[in-house]
């Protein structure tokens, strides 16, 4: 009884004892660059949370992690891993902006679904080889999807520099060079941003900030996707299946195609990863195209637990701590490479310890149960 | 001779449930100790309670006189305490060896010293005349031979307290008497022995004592030699107890399902299915025993269509189902109750209402638009654990918190509940009490007046003598001979499942 209260409270707190953990261990390392840790912290919550474009800022930069963090707990809750976000979302993110740059004429209405769409199938046909090759062939998920990963990295390397590289750029005065990059996209596939309708409330925010519906979509869709997992026969036949394969399959439920289903639905909403930063900030897709997204995403989704609203949640703690690191390299003058670092411990000790807890609290269930 | 254990106001709370309330056992050194009582009664969380698993809310444990905190289950091996659980804990992919060793394995250097081990085995096996394959695969052994795996982990680890909970529920007549003459054989060399089963017959052959649970409470403790049967039915129900079924003469109907020289290869090449043909008419109770391993498991699997690698003919209403998906095989009627609970009947994580849904999921009554109806489901499930006097806190609770009788009944209820027309039940009443068992016989003879066609695949040879039709006995993937009820006896019965001699071509 006690201990059941216990397991609660666990399961509740295991991301705060987590975070504040994983702040003592990295305060160890600022002081090792001789840095004051109290300072460095209050300047990450000042930066972030003083001014309201900076919290813009945070949701911006969370709004790829939520998409990729929810593509990977669809995985989870069928028992695969998904470690091919990365890859689909960029051949993803390149599908949708071949749609944008190509197509010219068309209203904004049409257009923009229309690239939206295009994102979506790039990482619905990235996520259908390794299920294929899965359901048919035996191929271990983990191993297709890293290969193809790279496959993707030198594909999206070869369509941007050869294929369809943008040759007509003018340059811009000052800068020498022309970027390796696709043509831009056309208007009509732009993503708006927010501050229309933030404005409606009487909240201001700047030109440089790039909050854009984006963001709502992805709380929406996590909205969605709980609906889907916890409602819906099909949610229910996923996490049968990810539970007991077995005895899904006695129970009628045809293993093949739930993984097939729920595969391509993970690639879907990869697809969509990339989209915020292509049609709401670069306008193009080059060489430097953000990575990393896809493997931010399944942190995200562990510290969640694979929960679509602890997703956002957590999704919204790392755009912190980017936003935050930005703030004290600014301010503080601490070179990059530590943020980056930095960061990278930060988010690593939140998930092991996060991963601790969550082991210790099924444990402790498991004893309850065994 | 002194008190191997003491247990002293032991109470365990579960949420929304007392499973154990104050309870008082006192367990002599150099005994066989029953523990009797009705699904949910809670033997099984007494025994965790002793073996380390379970920390007790309240009371006080005493092992060999000594006042002991039983932390863990290292502790309760330390105290020579070993438990046999009612479902097995093994790995699947390991060797019988490799999971008897496990956790305990003797060292050289860093490697595993598989030959000591595996000498120390021997003796062992020998010593208590177990036969089993050391390096099977765990997944390729009968539940049978996984309990001796399990029996075998606690005496390699020098235990000199065990606890069996269920053992005799997976084994067949004879395996069990064997087991009895290795129980009795322990006992002479000092050990003491707790030990739980529904089967009271068996319980009064074996026990020295025995102690009745009821609703979580210690009802009495007797000496075997001084109660009956009856009486201890009474014990643990609280009120007399009717042993007796009605059965109505059969009015066979159609034929529903017929099997025609079915084969199947196992995983050696060998064929684990050696040709077997039988008919099932609506209306009747076509039992089919054998000793574990004979193909009873492949059988069950092969009409369900879960295996599809089989030549041969199974139809189901005159229609073949080969080729078709286990979902079209049950929409044209067929219900299946699987032998492995855990495996394959259940998803252990998700709650009971969820559980008692699965593969009903898709029905037109639990649908709401685009999502499960869940009150409906979970009204569906409240009927489900009235009609069968399912005990739980909440049917919300994850359905691995359920007693293994309980989850039994879960399945039961389901596959009960669609009105089937061929109803394949594998070990039924494996884990029930005499009542529940009771029930799920009039459930299965009511089937067969609504004239229902019913495979009952049992190790429990009194049970399908008494409400089947016919008997079919399986031995090496082969039903080698065939009786009605009437003209055969227990040991004939017996001889046929050991192979003795075969009686093919004999059957009705
Ligand atoms: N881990 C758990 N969480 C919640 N309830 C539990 C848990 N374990 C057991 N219970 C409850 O405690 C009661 C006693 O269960 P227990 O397993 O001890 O019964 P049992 O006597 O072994 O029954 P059976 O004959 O069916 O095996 C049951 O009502 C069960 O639902
Ligand atoms: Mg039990």
């Amino acid at each position: 009884m006690k201990k059941d209260y216990k397991i609660l409270a666990l399961k509740i707190l295991a991301p705060f004892v987590a975070i504040i953990l994983a702040a003592f261990i990295s305060s160890l390392i600022i002081l090792a660059i001789d840095k004051d840790p109290l300072q460095v912290f209050y300047t990450m919550f000042k930066f972030s949370f003083k001014r309201i474009d900076s919290i813009a800022m945070i949701l911006f930069n969370a709004t790829p992690l939520i998409f990729s963090a929810l593509a990977v707990s669809i995985g989870f809750k069928m028992g695969l891993f998904n470690i091919g976000i990365e890859g689909q979302y960029l051949i993803g993110t390149f599908m949708a902006a071949l749609v944008g740059f190509s197509i010219k004429g068309l209203p904004a209405v049409i257009h923009l679904p229309l690239v939206i769409l295009a994102g979506i199938v790039g990482g619905m046909i990235w996520s259908f080889i390794p299920i294929f090759l899965k359901v048919k062939r035996g191929v271990h998920e983990v191993i297709s999807t890293i290969m193809l990963n790279y496959v993707a990295y030198s594909l999206i390397h070869f369509l941007i520099a050869d294929v369809f590289r943008d040759r007509q750029q003018s340059l811009v005065e000052g800068l020498g060079s022309v970027l390796v990059r696709t043509p831009k996209l056309a208007a009509s596939a732009v993503i708006p941003k927010m501050h229309g309708f933030l404005a409606f409330f009487g909240v201001q925010l700047p030109k440089h900030v790039y909050l854009n519906w984006f963001f709502p979509i992805s709380v929406v869709l996590a909205a969605g996707i709980y609906y889907l997992i916890m409602r819906t026969p099909f949610g229910y036949e996923l996490r049968a299946v990810g539970h007991n394969p077995e005895a899904s399959c006695i129970a009628g439920i045809n293993q093949g195609r739930i993984y097939f289903k729920g595969f391509l639905l993970s690639g879907a909403v990869a697809g969509l990863v990339g989209l915020s930063d292509l049609l709401g900030y670069f306008r193009y897709m080059d060489m430097d195209f953000p990575r990393g997204y896809g493997f931010d995403g399944i942190a995200v989704a562990l510290i969640a637990q694979n929960n679509p609203f602890g997703i956002i949640a957590s999704a919204i703690l790392f755009g912190f701590l980017k936003r935050g690191s930005e703030g004290i390299q600014a301010l503080l003058k601490v070179p990059m490479d530590t943020i980056v670092i930095l960061q990278s411990l930060m988010i690593i000790f939140i998930v092991v310890i996060t991963k601790i807890i969550n082991d210790y609290v099924k444990r402790l269930e498991k004893r309850e149960v065994a | 001779m002194g008190k191997a254990v003491e247990l002293k106001n032991i109470t365990k709370r579960f949420p929304g449930i007392v499973a154990n309330d104050r309870i008082n056992l006192e367990i002599q050194k150099g005994e066989i100790h029953a523990i009797v009582g009705e699904n949910g009664a809670g033997k099984s969380t007494l025994m965790k309670v002793l073996a380390g698993l379970y920390q007790p809310d309240e009371g006080e444990i005493f092992i060999f006189g000594k006042k002991e905190k039983i932390s863990s289950p290292n502790k309760a091996i330390e105290l020579k305490i070993g438990m046999v659980h009612q479902h097995f804990m093994l790995v699947d992919r390991f060797t019988v060896l490799e999971n008897i060793i496990l956790g305990a394995e003797k060292k050289k250097g860093f490697t595993i010293d598989e030959k000591t081990c595996r000498e120390t085995l021997k003796k062992l096996l020998e010593l208590y005349n177990f036969k089993l394959d050391l390096d099977a695969r765990l997944e390729d052994i009968s539940v049978g031979h996984a309990q001796r795996v399990e029996i075998m982990k606690v005496l390699y680890r020098g235990a000199d307290i065990l606890v069996l909970d269920e053992p005799t529920a997976v084994l067949a007549p004879q395996e069990v008497d064997e087991l009895f003459i290795n129980l009795r054989r322990l006992k002479e060399e000092g050990k003491t022995i707790i030990f739980i089963s529904h089967k009271l017959d068996e319980v009064l052959s074996i026990a020295d004592n025995i102690t009745v649970l009821r609703r979580g409470k210690a009802v009495g403790t007797v000496p075997a030699d001084s109660v009956t049967k009856e009486e201890l039915a009474r014990m643990m129900v609280g009120k007399p107890v009717l042993m007796k079924l009605n059965k109505t003469p059969a009015e066979k109907g159609e034929v529903k399902l017929s099997l025609r020289d079915v084969m199947m290869k196992g995983h050696g090449g060998r064929n684990v299915l050696n040709g077997v043909t039988l008919k099932v008419c609506g209306g009747e109770i076509y039992g089919i025993v054998g000793v574990e391993g004979n193909g009873q498991k492949e059988l069950a699997e092969a009409i369900i269509g879960l295996q599809q690698d089989y030549d041969g003919d199974i139809k189901v209403c005159g229609k073949p189902t080969k080729g078709l998906s286990i979902k079209q095989i049950r929409d044209m009627g067929v219900a299946f109750i699987p032998e492995d609970r855990h495996r394959q009947g259940l998803v252990l994580p998700m709650k009971v209402w969820e559980n008692s849904i699965l593969g009903l999921h898709r029905k037109e009554e639990f649908k709401k638009k685009t999502s499960i109806d869940i009150k409906k489901a979970e009204e569906f499930t409240s009927r489900n654990v009235k009609g069968f006097s399912i005990i739980i806190s909440s049917i919300h609770q994850a359905i691995e918190g359920l007693s293994g009788g309980n989850q039994q009944k879960v399945i039961l209820s389901r596959e009960l509940s669609q009105e089937p027309i061929v109803i394949l039940a594998a070990q039924p009443t494996r884990g029930l009490d005499i009542g529940a068992m009771e029930f799920v016989h009039q459930q299965l003879l009511e089937k067969r007046r609504e004239g229902k066609a019913v495979v009952l695949i049992s190790a429990d040879l009194e049970e399908v003598l008494s409400i089947s039709d016919r008997v079919g006995v399986i031995f090496d993937g082969e039903i080698v001979a065939e009786f009605t009820p009437e003209e055969t006896t227990l040991e004939d019965i017996g001889v046929y499942m050991l192979g003795a001699h075969k009686k093919a071509g004999e059957s009705a």
